[in-house]
């Protein structure tokens, strides 16, 4: 009985979801025109950091193609040339190539970095139209030598470079080591050149010194 | 570098005979005794000439403060640096001596008359600070007697 | 390995369970053979303990109550109890790793050893999760050279004296010490002083951190991406076990293997690096045809295949020649045997290439030694030609017999050896007078080499019995082989050097045998095989200088070159150069150009080391499974396959389809492989390899070495041409690690042979024999005998000079200039 009186209303209950998310506000975007603001912790193309004064953080250690689940990055180290050094220490990453057609922006490697080098941007437009373009070698990953992200993409609609150098805030979603005591610490360094800023709050409770300060 | 003359080391050799690895200790100090030091041609001669490894020398000279691998002083000036003269202001004295011989703890005078080291404790501390110039003691040591002490020796 | 009376066993309480052991055997090694590990640093089972690095601390009852104690180096009593794991000993683990962390630096992602380092996983597993020393560290110089190969870091050094006591204990070589004291020891050479030992990159192995490191494998990859297959090194006859380590697709390293019955898990620096000559630019990668003009150029292997059964075929068999393949697989070296008699039928096959001893003494010399008897020997007698240079790991194993297990060790030989310093005693002779000497040890009441004569009568005796130079008549070895067989409990070890040179005559690749050890001249054993293969040849064939004189006479019209260099090593360079010329076919199988192949009329690429699967024999006779993990480059192909399609191109069956078919063979044909599978050695208790003939097998020659027909040798100064192991070998110019190792080229002479000639050391004199001249530097060497000039064979420049039993050496002078041009300009058409 309930359900045949069901069934005659079911046009109505219709009609109501439509007017209910005819006044919600509209998630669509006229992309390209317009577009959203992508969230901190955006996982997108990955960038090569520099230290301050220019060097290369990486040091071609290896462990980001170690962790990488869909194996799509290739490392090699080399021996770092005593008068003109590429990066701290004795070697550095001679040869860095991500295959982004394979890569599943997961983030394991940004995680595995020891040297923070490695981080992911806003960037997510890299269609292209030939598979060999696909793989991003270390001279389009390596940021320049003011923090800026290499990008196929003119400047202008497409690229906010604000938002770019803001591009690493989802890092350590844990704190190091997973140990509450150093919540509040700024542990990472951002892409280079472009500032500290203050580490993530609420990954646990707030500790006493931060509530003394409160 | 200039040749050194392997002569007294023979002679120490010959002295000692027969040497293996145990006597490798009294052989580097008869050689120091001899040269005032242990040169690169001598250590690499007494491997060769007692089967001793010429890295074992190498270890044993580097082991003990009391061997110098390059040419030394004639004298032995050495500063304590221990709790005692630390506190009774050796300090003032170091400063005070490496002004007078001009070099640093470690060096060597240009002249050879003087090596400067700095040691951990004499064992006397009653008579902090302490300073020692080859077998002799100088305690309570006026740092304004340097120049005369050290004119002392030749 | 040698019968041995079972150890008297104690038993022991290990956290808290009982277990036997043998009496005396260290509570570290006790355990881990019950599956308890104890973690370690310094400890290494090949090396003497000595308690060390401290990490080994366990629990030991003891009346005075529990204490403390290394485990590396307190051996085990009856009704010890032994605690591994309570909350005393984990807490000094801790404390222990912390203290080596304290100056250990953490550049682990920058350290070539992060990933498979003992200190890294030692520390997950018994380390204190944190430290508590916030200070500075120790700072030294990021790594030094201490040699032309090997690093060190002495920042990363937990000074665990391993790579000390190896060189010291093991190779004999104490050339790195610890220096200084405090937290200032780091390990070091005297200064200025290389860390110039063959076995450096032993050091580098058993490093427990990442202090020592190779060049050639500096940041080359990561442990984790290397994939690993276990092999044996191609260098020498010894047999070592290696496991060859690749990186996307590349030889980056090799490392040593503990084989219990070869190598104990050493390797020489030769067997280490020499892979990097897989990946010379120089390897041949696409068959080479020879034009109209004279100049080689690339071809298909349609066309070159084609061209090579075309001439094999145009002429009659016997008129064709094989030389080479010692260095293959015995696969492959029965592949390319059966191809020779069956497919072409002539007999006139030689692995050898004219330089080595007769093949029926190698193959079927009885009662045959192990390596292993070694150890258990009473005396050891080296007459052959300096191990360390040779056979480096061999040399190791019979230092560890002298040195640790308490042999005699009598050296023959006509100059200094690495084993002279260990060496109860030395006969030094002049070459060509070896006969003399082998006479005197005979003859009773001789007053010579009394001493040698009573260590002699204690056995058992293991003689290792090879050349000694290149210029020593090769039936002394058989004489010396038949004087050392009438000592109590002896037997005899025969050495030859090429890498599977006892392989490929195990597999018929000699004038005078079949494959199996069976000789030509057996009318069973050849009936055998003809029921398998058909009619063969009845009579022995030519032997390599038989074949270059046959070439040059015009009775041998065809030459296959399968991986050999005659005109290198040969005795006579220009005849052999000239035989080739004189040849109408020349066809070489090669991984390389080299001095007798450049004038080939077809040169076919062949996959090498590392790219082929198979088995091969080692001195001992025992077989072991070589393995790929690489394609060859280019067009390279096996030879098996080069060879199966050959025959089919000239109406012929090999039935050669691929590796495990070969051996099937083998074990069918070969009567002293009956029971040999690649299963056998890969699974199981025999991945050490097995001795042939095993139980199934038949040795069907057995060889009685003689002492007749030596050759004297007359003349002012004999020849000795000994071999060094960094030589102008293809394979170790093609190493780049290796090639700057190769020692200058000089001639050696006696003092007072220098002064009666009038000649000082260090002058440029000329070397002239009855094949050439050769200018050289003069370097005085008291080891040698009087009236015998040393030229270290195969050098860049010394083999021009051929192998002369007598040389003359003289001031240079303008005829020898004119010599020498001559012979450039030739040097120069060869190439």
């Amino acid at each position: 009985m309930a359900g045949f009186i069901g069934e005659l209303l079911g046009p109505f209950k219709g009609f109501a979801t439509v007017m209910r998310q005819a006044f919600k506000p509209r998630l669509t975007r006229s992309y390209p025109h317009e577009m959203r603001v992508k969230p901190q912790r955006f996982h997108g193309r990955h960038v090569l950091n520099r230290y301050p004064d220019g060097m290369e953080k990486c040091i071609g250690c290896e462990l980001c193609a170690g962790v990488c689940p869909a194996s799509c990055i290739y490392v090699r180290g080399q021996d770092n040339p005593v008068d003109a050094p590429v990066s701290p220490g004795e070697r550095f990453g001679f040869v860095y190539e991500i295959n982004l057609l394979r890569c599943i922006f997961c983030g394991l490697c940004v995680e595995a970095c020891p040297t923070e080098a490695i981080t992911m941007t806003q960037l997510f437009e890299f269609s292209v139209t030939d598979r060999a373009d696909a793989i991003y070698t270390k001279d389009e990953l390596l940021v320049q030598a003011d923090g800026t992200p290499n990008h196929g993409q003119p400047d202008g609609p497409l690229i906010d470079l604000a938002e770019l150098k803001l591009a690493d805030g989802w890092m350590r979603a844990t704190s190091p080591a997973g140990r509450a005591d150093f919540e509040g610490v700024p542990a990472w360094t951002p892409s280079a050149g472009v500032g500290l800023r203050p580490a993530e709050r609420g990954q646990s409770d707030v500790t006493e010194s931060e509530e003394e300060e409160a | 570098m200039t040749a050194v003359d392997l002569g007294p080391a023979h002679a120490v050799l010959e002295d000692m005979a027969p040497v293996d690895h145990g006597h490798a200790i009294p052989l580097l100090q008869n050689i120091q005794e001899s040269y005032g030091y242990l040169p690169r041609e001598v250590l690499l001669e007494l491997s060769s000439e007692t089967g001793i490894p010429a890295s074992h020398l190498f270890g044993l000279a580097t082991f003990y403060a009391q061997f110098y691998l390059e040419e030394h002083g004639r004298h032995t000036v050495r500063v304590c640096r221990g709790t005692a003269c630390h506190v009774r202001g050796r300090k003032i004295i170091q400063e005070a001596i490496d002004e007078e011989l001009g070099i640093g703890p470690g060096e060597t005078t240009e002249d050879r008359r003087f090596s400067l080291e700095t040691v951990a404790c004499v064992g006397t501390c009653f008579l902090a600070p302490v300073v020692m110039i080859d077998h002799d003691y100088f305690g309570n040591f006026d740092p304004k007697k340097v120049g005369e002490i050290i004119g002392g020796y030749e | 390995m040698p019968e041995q009376p079972p150890p008297e066993m104690v038993t022991i309480s290990l956290d808290g369970q009982e277990i036997e052991v043998p009496q005396g055997e260290y509570i570290i090694k006790a355990a881990e053979d019950q599956g308890t590990y104890i973690p370690r640093f310094c400890y290494h089972s090949r090396m003497k303990p000595v308690g060390l690095c401290r990490m080994c601390l366990v629990e030991v009852e003891t009346p005075r109550g529990r204490i403390l104690t290394t485990a590396c180096n307190t051996p085990v009593a009856p009704e010890m109890i032994v605690d591994t794991e309570s909350a005393v000993v984990q807490k000094a683990q801790e404390g222990i790793l912390e203290f080596l962390l304290i100056n250990h630096p953490l550049d682990c992602p920058v350290c070539d050893k992060g990933g498979e380092c003992p200190l890294q996983d030692q520390t997950v597993a018994y380390g204190p999760g944190e430290s508590r020393f916030v200070e500075e560290k120790r700072h030294f110089e990021k790594p030094i050279p201490l040699s032309d190969i090997v690093l060190m870091d002495r920042e990363r050094c937990i000074l665990c004296a391993r790579c000390t006591r190896f060189s010291e204990e093991v190779s004999g070589d104490p050339l790195i010490e610890f220096v200084g004291r405090g937290n200032q020891t780091h390990v070091i050479t005297f200064p200025d002083e290389p860390f110039a030992s063959y076995f450096s990159g032993n050091t580098v192995q058993i490093c427990p951190v990442g202090a020592l490191t190779a060049k050639p494998y500096r940041f080359k990859a990561r442990p984790w991406d290397l994939e690993a297959i276990e092999s044996v090194s191609m260098v020498d006859a010894s047999g070592a076990s290696i496991s060859i380590e690749t990186s996307q697709n590349e030889v980056v390293r090799i490392n040593g293997v503990d084989n219990d019955a070869t190598n104990h898990g050493w390797l020489s620096d030769k067997d280490r690096f020499v892979f990097q000559a897989i990946h010379s630019e120089n390897r041949l990668a696409t068959p080479l045809i020879r034009d109209d003009a004279g100049d080689l150029q690339p071809a298909s292997w349609g066309d070159a295949l084609d061209r090579v059964a075309d001439a094999l075929g145009s002429v009659r068999g016997d008129e064709v020649a094989s030389i080479g393949g010692a260095n293959n697989t015995n696969e492959e070296a029965f592949a390319l045997g059966k191809f020779l008699r069956t497919v072409v039928v002539t007999p006139h096959i030689d692995a050898q290439v004219g330089d080595a001893l007769n093949p029926e003494f190698l193959a079927g010399v009885t009662p045959r030694a192990e390596i292993g008897d070694l150890d258990g020997a009473a005396t050891i007698l080296v007459w052959a030609g300096d191990l360390k240079e040779e056979f480096p790991t061999l040399f190791l194993r019979v230092r560890h017999a002298v040195t640790q297990m308490g042999a005699k060790l009598i050296v023959v030989h006509p100059r200094r050896t690495g084993l002279d310093n260990i060496a109860a005693e030395k006969i030094t002779y002049r070459p060509g007078e070896g006969p003399e000497v082998v006479r005197k040890l005979t003859a009773q009441g001789d007053q010579d080499y009394g001493a040698v004569r009573d260590l002699l009568t204690a056995g058992p005796v293991i003689a290792l019995v090879g050349l000694t130079g290149r210029a020593e008549d090769p039936r002394l070895a058989e004489a010396v082989a038949a004087y050392a067989l009438g000592l109590p409990g002896s037997k005899v070890l025969p050495l030859a050097r090429r890498a599977n040179v006892f392989g490929a005559l195990d597999m018929g690749l000699a004038p005078t045998l079949l494959p199996g050890r069976v000789p030509v001249k057996s009318e069973s054993g050849r009936a055998e095989l003809e029921s398998h293969w058909g009619p063969l040849p009845g009579e022995a064939g030519l032997d390599t200088a038989g074949i270059i004189a046959g070439l040059a006479a015009g009775d041998l019209k065809a030459l296959l070159l399968v991986g050999a260099d005659p005109v290198r090593d040969g005795r006579n360079p220009d005849a052999v150069r000239a035989a080739l010329d004189a040849a109408e076919f020349v066809v070489s199988l090669d991984m390389f150009l080299n001095d007798s192949n450049q004038q080939a009329s077809v040169i076919l690429p062949v996959d090498g080391f590392a790219e082929t699967e198979g088995t091969v024999t080692n001195i001992e006779g025992r077989v072991q499974k070589v393995n790929r993990i690489l394609p060859g480059p280019g067009q390279s192909r096996a030879l098996w396959s080069i060879l199966d399609e050959l025959s089919s191109r000239m109406g012929g069956q090999l039935g050669a389809g691929d590796g495990p078919a070969i051996a099937k063979e083998i074990a069918l044909v070969a009567p002293a492989y009956r029971s040999m599978t690649w299963d056998r050695l890969e699974w199981g208790p025999e991945r050490d390899g097995v001795v042939m003939p095993d139980r199934d097998g038949v040795q069907e020659l057995r060889f009685v070495p003689d002492d007749s027909g030596l050759r004297p040798t007359a003349g002012r100064l004999a020849l000795h041409s000994g071999r060094v192991l960094y030589d102008g070998g293809t394979r170790n110019t093609q190493s780049p690690a290796l090639a700057g190792l190769t020692p200058d080229p000089a001639v050696y002479l006696h003092p007072r042979d220098a002064s009666a000639l009038a000649l000082a050391d260090g002058q440029e004199v000329d070397v002239a024999g009855e094949f050439g001249t050769v200018r050289l530097r003069l370097e005085l060497d008291p080891s040698l005998a009087e009236g015998s000039a040393y030229v270290p064979a195969n050098l860049d420049s010394t083999w021009v000079l051929g192998v002369p039993d007598v040389v003359t050496v003289e001031a240079q002078s303008s005829k020898g200039k004119k010599n020498e041009k001559k012979k450039g300009k030739k040097k120069g058409a060869g190439e």
